[in-house]
């Protein structure tokens, strides 16, 4: 997708408040207290991200045209489904590394019995082919058992490397569950709308 | 065969223990005894295996590449890092335990093994330790293996300094914003950051860190840095491949120089590859996981290519593309019989390629020159991720 120049500062921006945010608290927090805010950050990440950010998965409304739906412009999103949360292109899944919990005993917001969700996350953004909508998702793993392969995938659409932590796919997202930090599946929850 | 025949032949029968016995010398007792490993050669490795199905059982194998033969093999727990010493004398495995398996007290542990015993000469408890899909440049060696970098992120980022000859961490360097560890010489690391620079860490002769930011050279959202760019600490030199196919030879130290990329596309004849910008474009790209490999004296680049859209870097390599890294030319391609998410080369004037079969956990050992399959290693392991040679 072509990122407009305002989309690419308002990336830009939420890039250096994220990244400012987290030097600030890095710099000045017991580690303990930095999960404890990071835990707050992305809990308020549903409000935060309502705002009109465009990101590199993101799709853009076309110009002008009020009614028009965006059209999916990522390599997953022209093939993705919204009927099997089972498949690894259900439409959700456009960044997801590694075992759905939908296949675990969980759903695609529930973690399955004997696990813990993460209160942090990565971030995706998904174009949804049954509504033309494209949403973000918090990739949120559930941790404490060993993994569940049942049915694992490997989306990238707008990974990053784990130096853009928030949307990078390999980083076990297991901070501050109460559980050990191993992991055993990944859902897929939305947090907000984007076009 | 009548009666007489019958009895013959039970008498002969009858017999055939004594005989036997006269023939064979009774095998005598046994002690058991414990191998050591044959020198190490330039086609001696170790090979990492992530185990992703179960990771807390992740391994890293000894591998004899001219025969294809496992030597040994030693526990490399949980997203567990490799870093062979360049003398392949000894080998680290920074790893994570948990007292009760899944449970308890969380151990993050630096193990450093004699390479000829595999016998564990340290073992160190770490304050903490990044738990991420291992790449190879979560942890690293100084060029004198005086020093190890253990990135770490907790959720904040970090890099443990451990001194090797008292097993214990001198510093714990804060690198916001920043992640992964690029050594250079023996007393500083580069780590790639959010904001596209490149943060350089100097320990000063007290060891107190001091950093430097390059400018920024690359936009991660647009077009990011493949975190396994390959890199050399003696040199310093590194090789940062962007996932559109961009190649930023840097010389790493307190005041890092990027040179002018260039195009792994265009050195082989083709135009370069849009980024994020034009997405859905089919071409050769770069990808996989450990998706590049340095042969250092013959100044060659390996990557592994395959063709896709612009997001499909992970997607494992079709052919490997060597390059000239003094003219950016491309020298060779060479189709794999298996797709593979991992390109590793030994270091000597006869190299051998590795690559991975995903789908069987194989290992495939190859010519470098020529691409020919020399050896297949069938089920070596689960998750083959990548390989750290003699040298490198």
């Amino acid at each position: 997708m072509s990122l407009s120049d305002s989309g690419k500062k308002q990336a830009g921006l939420l890039d250096r408040l994220t990244e400012t945010t987290l030097r600030r608290i890095a710099g000045r927090s017991s580690r303990r207290s930095v999960l404890t805010r990071l835990g707050g950050a992305v809990a308020a990440v549903p409000a935060f991200m309502l705002l009109p950010v465009s990101r590199a998965g993101a799709t853009t409304k076309a110009a002008g045209a009020e009614a028009a739906k965006p059209k999916a412009k990522t390599p997953f999103g022209a093939k993705a489904q919204a009927k099997n949360d089972l498949a690894c292109d259900y439409w959700r899944y456009c960044a997801i590394d590694g075992n759905l919990c939908t296949s675990c005993g969980g759903g695609v917001h529930t973690c399955p019995p004997g696990t813990a969700p993460s209160p942090t996350s990565w971030i995706g953004s998904c174009y949804n082919p049954q509504d033309g909508n494209s949403y973000m998702i918090a990739y949120r793993d559930c941790c404490g058992q060993d993994s569940c392969n049942e049915v694992t995938c490997l989306n990238t659409d707008g990974d990053q490397p784990s130096y853009r932590p928030m949307a990078n796919n390999d980083i076990i997202w297991c901070f501050g569950t109460g559980t050990s930090e191993m992991y055993n599946c990944s859902t897929a929850a939305i947090v907000g709308k984007i076009s | 065969m009548g009666l007489s025949s019958l009895l013959a032949g039970g008498i002969a029968l009858l017999a055939l223990p004594a005989f036997a016995g006269a023939a064979e010398p009774i095998l005598q007792t046994e002690q058991s005894d414990v191998a050591t490993l044959p020198a190490w050669g330039p086609h001696t490795i170790l090979v990492v295996d992530a185990v992703y199905t179960h990771n807390k059982d992740g391994r890293a194998y000894v591998v004899d590449a001219d025969k294809g033969k496992l030597l040994g093999m030693v526990q490399a727990a949980y997203n567990a890092n490799v870093a062979l010493a360049p003398d392949a004398s000894r080998f680290f495995v920074a790893e994570t335990t948990w007292a009760r398996g899944n449970r308890g007290e969380r151990n993050d542990l630096l193990v450093e093994y004699n390479a000829n015993t595999l016998g564990i000469t340290a073992d160190e408890k770490l304050p903490s330790r990044a738990l991420v899909t291992p790449k190879r440049n979560n942890l690293g060696l100084s060029a004198d293996v005086s020093r190890a970098y253990v990135y770490q992120m907790s959720p904040s980022n970090a890099v443990e300094v451990v001194d090797t000859k008292t097993h214990t961490v001198t510093q714990t360097v804060d690198i916001p914003g920043c992640a992964l560890v690029y050594p250079w010489g023996n007393d500083g690391f580069s780590s790639l950051c959010a904001d596209g620079t490149l943060a350089n860490v100097h320990l000063e002769a007290d060891g107190k860190p001091a950093m430097t930011h390059s400018p920024a050279f690359f936009e991660p959202d647009h077009d990011g840095i493949f975190e396994q760019s390959p890199s050399s600490s003696k040199d310093g030199k590194a090789y940062f491949i962007s996932y559109s196919g961009l190649v930023y030879e840097t010389q790493l130290g307190a005041q890092a120089v990027v040179s002018k990329p260039w195009s792994l596309q265009e050195g082989a004849g083709l135009k370069a590859a849009p980024a994020a910008d034009k997405p859905l474009e089919v071409t050769w790209r770069p990808g996989g996981w450990q998706m590049s490999a340095l042969h250092k004296s013959d100044h060659t680049l390996y990557v592994l290519m395959h063709r896709g859209t612009f997001w499909t870097h992970k997607e494992a390599g079709t052919e490997v593309w060597v390059y000239d890294t003094t003219t950016h030319k491309r020298l060779r391609r060479m189709p794999l019989t298996k797709a593979s998410t991992m390109v590793g080369v030994t270091q000597d004037a006869n190299p051998l390629m590795f690559t991975a079969d995903e789908g069987t956990g194989g290992f495939i050992i190859s010519d470098a020159r020529t691409g020919k399959v020399l050896r297949v290693m069938k089920a070596l392991g689960t998750s083959l991720i990548f390989t750290a040679a003699p040298g490198e």
